[in-house]
């Protein structure tokens, strides 16, 4: 088979990735769970359900529930820690064929610097995912992601403490998310994700509960795409120099497409992984030939970036 | 275990609010256990979004069937979806129930409403193989309206004997199918009982069983995105107040390690 179409491949992050297409954290477990139904080697890259210091249980049930072109989650960041993931998770990251990110979270400054720190040096990690849309106790509970100077310290912190590229993930939940971006590129961050989940609230009329156990959660899939869009969008035009990795709905090649125009570098496929397990790698398909069939004079993928006019 | 595209042969309304729907192309779920169960979505674009998921009432020759309740948007689109229509299936996953150890005695069969296709493919595998043993199941449902008659209809063609109570009386029993199962362990020795059906019910046979000392196995259902262990929505609590995923670590769970 002749190759044509567009080069996929991209560098970023100091990194080459096979195409722009990743799948995102929390929807592809610790990626064995894709083994056999996913071609995991013919991925961009997966970034892992997120890991912290210690194993974390979890919220209680119910977790999830459906909404309109979409799904509420709140499962609490249930993770088996560390320890265990180095010892039980990374060797199959590690021959996967893929590029590896790994999401990771703390509760305090410390614990994402020691974090970061423990990830750092591990075969099979080509760099790290800071999901900053957690509560820091030592701050009342409040968000790190939505304060650009609480935000600026905590990168600041964890770049110091490991080698690897730091991508740091953005919450939606702010009213305007470009100081943030600029602030964590500013402490150091090799690049940004966005958007994590919006907060939501799923109610059950009939009962007067909440579809939650934990009341609210955050809202995925389809429905968020345009609010993702704009947010890639606006960080995109701040010009921050750091590449974008747009998360947010993206269900099929041309929904990449439209996350390439808007200014990311790299995309990452969430929730759909739930309704095909192969939906990333089917999204790299597609996006090769939307460009043939759209773009029939692009050399290479990346000249899609940015150019929504 | 795979993901593959199957197609709609048969989808008939079975009784008030359940569908019996028939995949073709279903190979894949020929050896399922049962209790083990498939997620299924079919080729509706972008919402709903998550797949479902389904017991395996059995496969054979490629064509797998399931039971579908009609209880929102998800479920009403599967039941109603015509022969023809594409439909991705992911599985057979989960455990399913476990074989008895042998001369433990017969198992009985305790269904609730749409918990009823894990036993009912339970009871027709018991009554294939070279020992086919004398097979019981007890079936609960609100009202005769809602119990599926051509399932009914095989497991009599198979000699299986059925039970059946419903909350209004309108056919069998009048009661609920704890009730049954009472005074069925009181008159006699089971080897194991094997549950599906609404939390409620399950934890009522539990309580029964548990008063006759018989081990119970129950099959779950959770809200589930993946089926696969990797989002962990479908958790449920322990024995040990340790989180159990529905998905990887059962459905089917032995009755004293689940709810503390």
């Amino acid at each position: 088979m002749t190759d044509v179409g567009p080069r996929m491949e991209v560098r970023a992050l100091g990194l080459d990735f096979a195409n722009p297409v990743l799948c995102a954290s929390g929807t592809f477990g610790y990626g064995r769970e894709f083994d056999g139904l996913c071609d995991i080697s013919r991925l961009g890259g997966l970034v892992t359900k997120g890991v912290s210091l210690e194993p974390r249980a979890g919220n209680p049930p119910p977790r999830i529930c459906e909404t309109a072109s979409g799904m509420l989650n709140s499962i609490g960041l249930e993770n088996v820690g560390l320890r265990a993931f180095v010892r039980d998770k990374l060797p199959f990251l590690r021959d996967c064929g893929t590029r590896v990110l790994v999401n990771f979270f703390g509760e305090t400054l410390d614990e994402y610097v020691r974090c970061a720190a423990g990830l750092s040096g591990q075969r099979g990690v080509d760099a790290l995912e800071a999901n900053i849309s957690c509560p820091n106790v030592e701050a009342g509970g409040i968000e790190f992601g939505v304060d650009p100077q609480m935000a600026g310290r905590l990168v600041e912190r964890v770049c110091g403490a490991t080698d690897l590229p730091v991508v740091v993930k953005l919450t939606p939940n702010v009213t305007d998310a470009v100081p943030i971006a600029r602030a964590c590129v500013e402490a150091g961050a090799a690049g940004l994700s966005l958007i994590n989940t919006l907060k939501g609230l799923a109610v059950d009329a009939r009962t007067g509960m909440p579809r939650l156990a934990r009341r609210f959660g955050g809202l995925s899939g389809p429905a968020i795409k345009p609010v993702a869009l704009r947010l890639v969008y606006q960080v995109a035009q701040a010009r921050l120099g750091v590449p974008i990795l747009g998360i947010g709905g993206i269900m099929t090649g041309e929904d990449a497409a439209e996350f390439l125009v808007a200014g990311a570098t790299l995309v990452q496929v969430g929730t759909a992984s739930f309704t095909r397990p192969d939906a990333a790698t089917r999204v790299a398909d597609q996006l090769k030939r939307f460009c043939q069939e759209h773009h029939p004079r692009l050399d290479d993928v990346g000249q899609l970036v940015g150019t929504l006019r | 275990m795979g993901f593959f595209e199957a197609h709609v042969l048969q989808n008939d309304e079975v009784s008030a609010g359940y569908a019996l729907l028939s995949l073709g192309g279903c190979d894949a779920l020929s050896g399922a256990r049962p209790g083990q169960f498939a997620m299924l979505r079919g080729e509706w674009d972008r919402d709903p979004v998550l797949p479902r998921a389904y017991s395996i009432l059995g496969a054979t020759e490629g064509r797998a069937r399931f039971l579908v309740k009609q209880v929102g948007r998800g479920s009403r689109l599967l039941a109603s979806a015509a022969a023809g229509v594409r439909v991705t299936v992911l599985g057979p996953l989960g455990n399913g129930f476990p074989s008895a150890s042998p001369g433990a005695g017969p198992d009985l069969l305790v269904a609730g409403g749409c918990g009823l296709p894990p036993l009912h493919l339970a009871a027709i595998r018991a009554t294939e193989g070279d020992t086919p043993g004398a097979v019981e199941l007890l079936l609960g449902a609100r009202c005769a309206a809602e119990l599926p008659h051509p399932l009914l209809e095989e497991l009599g063609e198979r000699d299986v004997a059925v039970s059946l109570a419903t909350e209004d009386g309108s056919d069998g029993e009048q009661g609920l199918v704890t009730d049954l199962l009472e005074r069925r362990l009181a008159a006699g020795a089971a080897g194991r009982v094997l549950a599906c059906g609404p939390t409620g019910m399950l934890r009522a046979v539990r309580e029964v069983t548990r008063r006759h000392r018989v081990p119970c196995l129950l099959s779950l259902e959770a809200e589930m995105a993946c089926g696969l262990g990797a989002c962990l929505g479908c958790a449920v609590e322990g024995r040990d107040r340790k989180y159990v995923h529905v998905c990887s670590d059962g459905p089917v769970f032995d009755a004293e390690e689940v709810w503390p």
